[in-house]
């Protein structure tokens, strides 16, 4: 939705276009889609309240102040009451206290393995989830406070704001409003910015990373590079791509989108990998990864083992 | 205690109006904030024992204000939000019609998508952007209710009706 639709629909909404214009809206197709939603929000209205029933069920819970006896009755009918209630005061304060103190659960989205997803956060950014990998963040007081917590892989499309953070155990990255794309897995920190400027700090140094640029730590070796594929990820498009990473990282990224077990024999799994991989068809991928450095490959249903050709 | 006082909310009659004047709003009102799953019916019942309770220093007048903030803090005590937003995802609404299987399958497919929409909502986008269209609630009323201005209300509406497109208008 543009500027411009957004607002003629929040005019519509509020009933203040004049005729023409809203004759003309009424043609769009915007118009249908958002009458369309707005219709079908009817089939979400609550139940009817029963009022009288509800004013029954209250009455026989209310202590009987207005019975026009009662005032002495509840004091001489149970005179240990009294501490009693005293007691369940003091809990009720202790139990309520800790849920006053006690911070929000933050909000946790997990993907498993051959699965992606979508988020999207309160300020409409959004977040491309890659397979087995999880982000958490805290809904209430998100515009002051921008942060995610990440494990795995993600791209992100962050609306214009405050700082947004991203953690990650392999370092943080700050933005101002850009698309970026974190990886981080074990022994593999890596960051792509696709558009506007982003800052990582991680423990061994702080960059500024322009658009177009990669920063990566693989195995403690810090690299610099630029972003093969102008508009997105590529796993984004079901392919996984690599250029000279060690092969052993090659593998678990085949493991996680696949939902395999891969074992090696033979085969040197420092050497390092330039090519990409389908993270739709396992054989394919398998293939591409296998021909290269002249393997072969047993399937046997999750698990597979790469044979190395040296004898 | 405060009894001799006309002007509160300890006579039965006046409570009784009260009852019948709010319950229904603070019904809705909590059941689009926090989803059936969490017994809006029970904390309606809840907010009127509290106002009894403090009936001898509530006015009439204020008994709305007060009731709609005591509905709120309570829920805010006693439930952790993530289950919330889990529960109201998971309430079916109910449809009948007589339209052809491949109709009836599409509209559902966009009925879930929107309701998975409406829960993904921050509860303060969701609660206002459902009373005024559902409910039609004007913006001032939301805004007493909520205890916000009334810019604040139009905002959480117009961007809960940003978020909703975003997600469902597509199709």
């Amino acid at each position: 939705m543009t500027e411009r639709e957004n607002y003629i629909i929040i005019k519509w909404m509020e009933g203040t276009l004049s005729g023409d214009e809203k004759k003309n809206f009424e043609q769009t197709p915007i118009f249908k889609k958002v009458e369309r939603m707005l219709n079908m929000l009817n089939s979400f209205k609550a139940p009817e309240y029963n009022v009288e029933e509800g004013f029954e069920k209250l009455k026989a819970k209310l202590p009987h102040k207005s019975d026009k006896t009662p005032q002495g009755r509840s004091f001489t009918l149970m005179p240990w009451l009294s501490p009693m209630l005293k007691i369940a005061a003091i809990l009720v304060l202790i139990v309520g206290g800790y849920f006053l103190i006690s911070p929000e659960k933050p909000t946790k989205i997990k993907t498993l393995a051959s699965q992606k997803t979508e988020v999207t956060l309160p300020d409409l950014s959004s977040v491309q989830l890659n397979a087995s990998s999880q982000i958490s963040y805290l809904k209430s007081g998100w515009e002051d406070n921008r942060k995610v917590v990440l494990a795995g892989e993600a791209f992100f499309k962050v609306a214009q704001g405050s700082r947004f953070d991203v953690q990650t155990d392999g370092g943080t990255v700050s933005v101002l409003g850009t698309q970026f794309n974190v990886k981080n897995r074990k022994g593999y920190f890596e960051v792509a910015c696709y558009e506007g400027l982003v800052e990582v700090v991680s423990a061994a140094t702080t960059v500024k990373l322009s658009a177009g640029n990669i920063f990566r730590i693989v195995n403690g070796v810090i690299a610099y590079d630029e972003v093969h594929s102008v508009l997105v990820p590529s796993w984004m498009r079901n392919e996984s791509t690599f250029k000279s990473i060690p092969f052993d990282h090659v593998i678990r990224e085949l493991e996680r989108q696949h939902n395999v077990m891969v074992s090696t024999e033979n085969v040197d799994t420092a050497q390092l990998f330039t090519g990409k991989f389908s993270n739709s068809d396992l054989t394919l991928a398998l293939k591409s990864i296998a021909n290269p450095f002249n393997l072969t490959y047993q399937v046997n249903g999750k698990k597979i083992v790469l044979y190395g050709s040296s004898k | 205690m405060g009894v001799e006082d006309e002007e509160n909310v300890c006579d039965e009659g006046i409570f009784n109006t009260l009852f019948k004047a709010h319950a229904t709003d603070l019904h809705h009102f909590l059941y689009y904030k926090y989803g059936k799953g969490n017994n809006p019916q029970d904390l309606v019942q809840e907010a009127f024992i509290k106002l009894w309770a403090n009936c001898s220093k509530v006015t009439p007048d204020k008994a709305r204000g007060f009731l709609f903030t005591v509905a709120n803090n309570q829920m805010l005590n006693e439930l952790a939000k993530q289950k919330t937003v889990l529960r109201h995802e998971q309430e079916a609404p109910s449809t009948q019609n007589n339209e052809s299987p491949e109709f009836i399958q599409e509209e559902n497919e966009y009925r879930n998508r929107l309701e998975q929409a409406i829960a993904n909502l921050t509860e303060e986008q969701r609660v206002a952007f459902l009373l005024n269209r559902i409910e039609g609630k004007t913006h001032q009323e939301i805004a007493d209710m909520l205890g916000i201005s009334r810019k604040g209300v139009e905002k959480r509406i117009y961007t809960a009706l940003a978020i909703l497109y975003e997600k469902v208008g597509k199709f």
